[in-house]
């Protein structure tokens, strides 16, 4: 080694590199006056209140936490069966399968977004709504199959085969046997999940509609049109939810390991 | 193992029709309409495209900064990987967390700090005046190094994850070996540390490097309308102009880069194997 304090500089500082914008925010965000700027002039907690008054941030929260949640909720019943399939079945096509649900990963978001936009929404009458769930589903189900796969492939096979053999059903040995022994892999794909649709932009940047915007869309047309400490403040707040959630995650589920 | 394999199928079947019917096509429809010209199939779009002088600008700013974020970042990511891998386990442990919580993060709010930071009004700005570099404030936002920053705090954690995981695969001795024998650190990176872990860094570079080109929300908000890069110049031609064509031709470009990369990364990774 070249002793310890070369190697703790260069953490140092790549951590705050990494981490130390966050804490800017928090404090631009923290400022009692009318404009962006750190160091903040003077202190309030005006604009961290001021956020939960915008309406359109709280129609915005609310319809990304829905697509969040009920997207990721879809995605994992799509994904945990064909996750299943895929690690206890030699499926026929097997790879062509694995390779069109791991598709939305690699195609960058926006066209997807625009492609939903042209061919979903405007000639089958689609409700933005509906293509932003239907769009969130397939963005988180990737994930969803690929932690849930790495789950059960850590899980032998021969104790559903044993349950089967002792007069259990397939179906009854997914439910009493797999599923028990693969719970923690299966939340660990919704917060995933969760994280990865609720952070989402490009998909919803040509998705929205009157009234219907995800957060982080809202966020960015709130910007181009006020330069005040509010979305300082708002993104002060997501990025502690999401540091919640990760600890809580951690602790309870060792997360980092699906990441 | 079952041997059932018509009940397999069913079990995949869903998610696979779900993305092929809401997502590949869709998206296929879409590209395939940048190849035609009055309902002819042609390449005429393309040449048009490639004509233009903000087209070809647009591009190759795009492929710069993927190239030079992902260099960047694995020259930093060798650095931070080797002291995370050399620390004791509950370092490490915290460390490596630390440096993967910014991905659980939303973009936005990531992006949105270097706004503070690099501002008319921000640290660095107040920095010079406050030094007499300068009466007046710098414009440090919407430069291509702006994106560049927030393209790179936004990327590093794939390239020091990626790094981290080969490193711990390098047997604890080699380095202090090649050391016992002789070689400077310059040797032991390039010898040693760089052959056995160059599958990390293809990975890293590889997510890196796509990450950068398909990046939307860094472009939007610190490069704005006067640093394009190619997805903004995408939604540009879409909301302004309505231009479906060029949306497709950019499409392609962006699919094909990021197709042609995760290509290069399976090829590389076969050939180790």
């Amino acid at each position: 080694m070249t002793g310890t304090w070369a190697s703790r500089l260069i953490i140092g500082l790549t951590l705050t590199f990494l981490i130390g914008p966050f804490f800017i925010i928090i404090a631009a965000g923290l400022s009692a006056g009318d404009f962006l700027a750190f160091p903040p002039d003077g202190l309030s907690l005006k604009w961290y209140l001021k956020v939960f008054e915008v309406e359109s941030f709280r129609e915005s929260f609310a319809l990304s936490m829905f697509l969040a949640v009920f997207g990721t909720i879809a995605a994992l019943i799509l994904g945990v069966p064909a996750a299943y399939a895929i690690s206890r079945y030699q499926i026929p096509y097997g790879e062509t399968i694995k390779t069109i649900v791991a598709a939305p990963i690699i195609v960058p978001g926006i066209i997807v977004g625009l492609a939903l936009l042209r061919y979903l929404v405007v000639p089958l009458n689609f409700t933005i709504t509906l293509a932003l769930f239907l769009a969130h589903t397939a963005l988180v189900l990737p994930y969803a199959v690929r932690v849930v796969s790495s789950s059960l492939n850590n899980l032998r096979s021969d104790m559903e085969e044993a349950a089967v053999l002792l007069g259990c059903s397939r179906l009854g040995a997914f439910f009493r046997v797999v599923l028990p022994n693969i719970q923690s892999g299966v939340l660990a794909a919704f917060i995933l999940g969760f994280v990865t649709s609720f952070n989402q932009v490009p998909v919803s940047l040509f998705l929205s509609g009157p009234g219907v915007r995800t957060l982080p869309i809202d966020m960015l047309s709130y910007m181009e049109i006020t330069y005040d400490p509010s979305v300082a403040a708002l993104s002060a707040l997501l990025a502690l939810m999401s540091v919640v959630i990760v600890f809580v995650a951690e602790k309870f589920l060792g997360f980092s390991r699906y990441v | 193992m079952f041997q059932n394999n018509r009940e397999g199928l069913a079990l995949a079947l869903p998610a696979a029709v779900f993305t092929a019917a809401l997502f590949l096509l869709p998206v296929g429809i879409l590209l395939s309409e940048a190849f035609q010209v009055d309902g002819q199939w042609s390449l005429q779009g393309y040449f048009d495209f490639a004509a233009k002088p903000l087209n070809q600008v647009v591009f190759l700013r795009t492929l710069k900064l993927g190239f030079l974020v992902a260099f960047v970042s694995a020259i930093i990511g060798y650095a931070a990987a080797f002291c995370i891998v050399n620390l004791d386990g509950k370092h490490r442990g915290r460390v490596f967390g630390l440096v993967v919580l910014p991905l659980m993060i939303s973009p936005v709010a990531r992006t949105y700090a270097w706004i503070v930071i690099l501002g008319r009004t921000g640290i660095v700005n107040d920095a010079i005046q406050g030094l007499g570099l300068s009466d007046t404030p710098i414009r440090l936002l919407f430069t291509e190094t702006a994106v560049f920053l927030g393209l790179l705090q936004l990327f590093l954690p794939l390239m020091i994850i990626s790094l981290v995981s080969a490193m711990e695969n390098l047997p604890k001795d080699v380095v202090p070996a090649a050391r016992v024998l002789g070689a400077n650190w310059l040797q032991v990176f390039t010898r040693v540390i760089l052959p056995l872990t160059k599958d990390g860094l293809v990975l890293g570079g590889t997510l890196v490097f796509t990450g950068s080109l398909t990046a939307y929300i860094t472009p939007a908000i610190l490069g704005g309308s006067k640093v394009l890069m190619l997805e903004t110049l995408l939604y540009q031609r879409v909301n302004v102009a309505n231009d479906f064509v060029s949306a497709g031709i950019i499409a392609t470009i962006l699919i094909v880069m990021s197709f042609g990369a995760n290509l290069l990364l399976k090829r590389i990774s076969a050939a180790r194997s």
